[in-house]
């Protein structure tokens, strides 16, 4: 068995080709029926999201499968296979699990660290799951990516820390605030930077949005933009400021239009409810000495891209620890996918005993037929528990190797000497793995029904 | 020796908050409230062992009753962690909580009650300040965790703190309630004992000297009047003059700060009618 990976994602294609590659547009199912259809695999799952489109297979043959899967990429997406193929990659046994384990992880992703990427992930799974093309080697690889996901998630500072300018204004404004529900947002200047933040900050839960401009009108048309704003005129920008929470001032103004004494004349009658300004206009609309007044908290947009430059700086750092997780995890996934190589050798090696104790009992027959049948039937069960404990140790052993070289040199030896010439497993006869390589003993009840 | 051993599983709680503030791991915290719950039980336990033995509550002497607040400061703590489920106030707790009952872990055995300390009056006295400080303590706490975390804030350095201490906002608000529910059980406690010394002054105790000198001269009461106004100071400030947030913070440190004179320094050499 083997374990395969062909795709594209952030990393080898543009933009243009992944969209034609996505597998959302007819939809994963679809695409999982049709990978399974074509007979080259034995397990597959596809994990889909607007960066990547992997597939993931096991199965025996991996060059033929490979090929057969880029077919399947290009007639399946209607893209011609030479256009595919210098963005495809495919990557094979236990280097396909380091990948998957990386992107589980988020660090293969486009913006390291983020979260939504091991919600994906799952969500393959599930898919597979659901249309029945998983199975045991996949379940395990997968199983394992949730868990270096979730290590990764809970030990390193991977996924902390805001990485854009709004999601950093909106992770501070919850610092101060806790809570930003019931919390009120005014908005000075209605352009297009000050009704993006808004909207971030919406999207967090604010109850309120005012918009101030100096033209009534630009106030009220982005008020209908952000949708469930209000407008207000400029000589009310007082009353606005004093009753916001949250300021944003986003203004084409040359000069500063809050100034400190401004601010502090604002602060008065707020009694030192906290007052968070977001300044995000170039050249700076708020005078910087008005952060210095007690519960003003005043970021300019240096001050963000600051705090986002240091948060992408820890994450850099925290890669090492991550990569660390993953290699620990691929160590511990290969050590139980090495050991699987050694089931068809002992599920031959149980045939072969269960043969021979079915053609000594037969060739006995005659000389038990004078028995009770319930004589027979004991007979019957001593025999099989004979060959249940002769084998018993040696499968015990086999299955504990952890690396294939032994697991090959062992299967080649036990092929001599017990004489194991027939292909073990033949293909489709995957359910006795299923059982955990155990062949159900000689039907018990045709020897104990004879008489 | 037996207030050793919650003060070594006090100790063993301290690192493990410790680690788990730096670490974030979240096996280590929990098992930092493991350890805090079982150094609170077999606090209770000696506690117990301690009322039995003695055949009342062990809170008539300076050193009982430092053991007493110890425990009641771990209780306090663990209900606030566990209704916020917020750990990072623990590596600050732990220190007081170490430092104090290792004064009960030298000085070992229950004082003997003097005779005059009576009445259910004495134990609503005593019950109400112990629980009073406590909740000062936690208030106290608080209020550090909030000024490191306004600072982070203002200075625009988001680091440490930043990551690791819930919002300014929750923080001012455990801080009122903290502040709320030990200024209530204060002023129970202070006037509570004052209709006792009253009633054992004119009656059973007319001769003992230290109830004769409960009065604003002695150390022990004037300080505790200090602390009475120092909080409804804040109190009052926070609601009239907006003295909420980093102010409110400040004022709660140093109100600690002189409970804390008042508990221990005060208690042990200065007071001449609360030496017993």
């Amino acid at each position: 068995m083997n374990l395969l990976l062909v795709g594209i994602s952030h990393r080898t294609a543009p933009v243009d080709l992944r969209e034609r590659v996505d597998f959302q547009v007819r939809g994963v199912a679809d695409a999982l029926r049709s990978v399974a259809g074509r007979g080259s695999t034995r397990e597959a799952v596809v994990v889909s999201t607007c960066n990547r489109a992997e597939v993931y297979v096991a199965c025996d043959d991996a060059a033929a499968t490979r090929a057969d899967l880029v077919a399947f990429l290009s007639e399946f997406h209607g893209v011609q296979a030479s256009d595919l193929a210098p963005h495809l990659y495919d990557v094979h046994g236990l280097d396909a699990a380091r990948h998957l384990f990386r992107v589980a992880g988020g660090l293969d992703s486009l913006v390291v660290g983020e979260p939504q990427i091991l919600g994906q992930v799952k969500d393959a799974h599930t898919a597979a799951a659901e249309a029945q093309t998983v199975g045991p080697v996949l379940n395990r690889l997968f199983h394992s990516s949730f868990a270096v996901g979730k290590r990764v998630r809970t030990e390193t500072g991977l996924g902390s820390g805001a990485v854009s300018v709004s999601y950093a204004a909106a992770s501070l404004a919850k610092k101060i605030f806790g809570d930003l529900r019931g919390r009120s947002v005014a908005v000075v200047g209605a352009g297009e930077m000050g009704k993006l933040t808004a909207l971030h900050m919406k999207s967090h839960g604010v109850h309120a949005v005012t918009i101030v401009s100096r033209t009534m009108a630009h106030a009220a048309r982005t008020a209908e933009a952000i949708g469930g704003a209000s407008a207000s005129p400029w000589d009310e920008l007082d009353t606005v400021l004093g009753a916001a929470d949250i300021v944003i001032t986003a203004t084409g103004a040359a000069t500063p239009i809050l100034t400190r004494s401004h601010v502090e004349a604002v602060m008065r009658p707020r009694r030192n409810r906290p007052l968070f300004i977001i300044d995000i206009a170039v050249p700076r609309d708020v005078d910087p000495a008005a952060g210095e007044i007690e519960q003003v908290f005043l970021y300019n947009i240096d001050d963000l891209q600051a705090t986002v430059r240091e948060n992408l700086a820890r994450r850099s750092s925290e890669v090492a620890r991550a990569e660390a997780i993953v290699g620990e995890e691929v160590e511990r996934f290969g050590a139980w996918f090495r050991s699987r190589g050694a089931i068809p050798t002992v599920v031959a090696l149980r045939q072969r005993f269960e043969d021979i104790r079915r053609a000594e009992l037969e060739r006995l027959d005659f000389k038990l037929s004078t028995l009770t049948p319930d004589a027979r039937a004991r007979v019957d069960e001593i025999t099989h528990l004979i060959v249940e404990k002769l084998l018993l140790t040696p499968t015990e052993q086999l299955k504990s190797i952890g690396d294939s070289d032994t697991v090959e040199a062992y299967a080649e030896a036990l092929s001599r000497l017990f004489d194991l010439t027939e292909p073990p497993v033949a293909r489709g006869t995957q359910p006795a793995e299923l059982r955990g390589g155990k062949v159900e003993a000689f039907p018990r009840n045709r020897s104990r029904s004879p008489r | 020796m037996i207030n050793a051993v919650p003060l070594a599983l006090y100790a063993g709680a301290l690192v493990a908050y410790a680690w788990h503030f730096a670490q974030r791991n979240p096996i280590v915290g929990r098992s930092a409230s493991t350890l805090l719950i079982a150094a609170a039980l077999a606090h209770t336990f000696v506690i117990g062992m301690q009322t039995m033995e003695a055949g009342h509550v062990p809170v008539g002497g300076a050193t009982s009753a430092i053991s007493t607040f110890v425990w009641l400061l771990a209780l306090a703590y663990l209900y606030t962690e566990m209704t916020t489920d917020e750990r990072a106030m623990g590596v600050f707790i732990l220190p007081l909580l170490v430092a104090l009952q290792a004064i009960p872990a030298i000085r070992p055995g229950v004082e003997d009650r003097a005779a005059v300390l009576q009445g259910p009056l004495f134990g609503v006295h005593v019950s109400s300040l112990l629980f009073a400080y406590a909740s000062f303590a936690l208030a106290c706490v608080i209020g550090i965790t909030y000024v490191l975390l306004f600072k982070e804030i203002k200075a625009k350095h988001l680091g440490f703190f930043y990551a690791r201490l819930p919002s300014l906002q929750v923080l001012d608000r455990m801080n009122q309630r903290a502040i709320v529910i030990g200024w209530v059980f204060l002023t129970i406690g202070m006037i509570v004992g004052a209709i006792w010394a009253l009633q054992a002054r004119g009656g059973y105790a007319a001769g003992d000297p230290r109830v004769q000198a409960m009065s604003l001269q002695d150390p022990k009461i004037f300080v505790a009047l200090v602390c009475w106004f120092v909080y409804s100071f804040e109190l009052f400030a926070a609601r009239r003059i907006g003295w909420g947030g980093r102010r409110a913070a400040y004022l709660s440190a140093v109100g600690f700060a002189i409970v804390l004179l008042n508990f221990v320094p005060i208690s042990y050499f200065l007071t001449k009618s609360h030496n017993f």
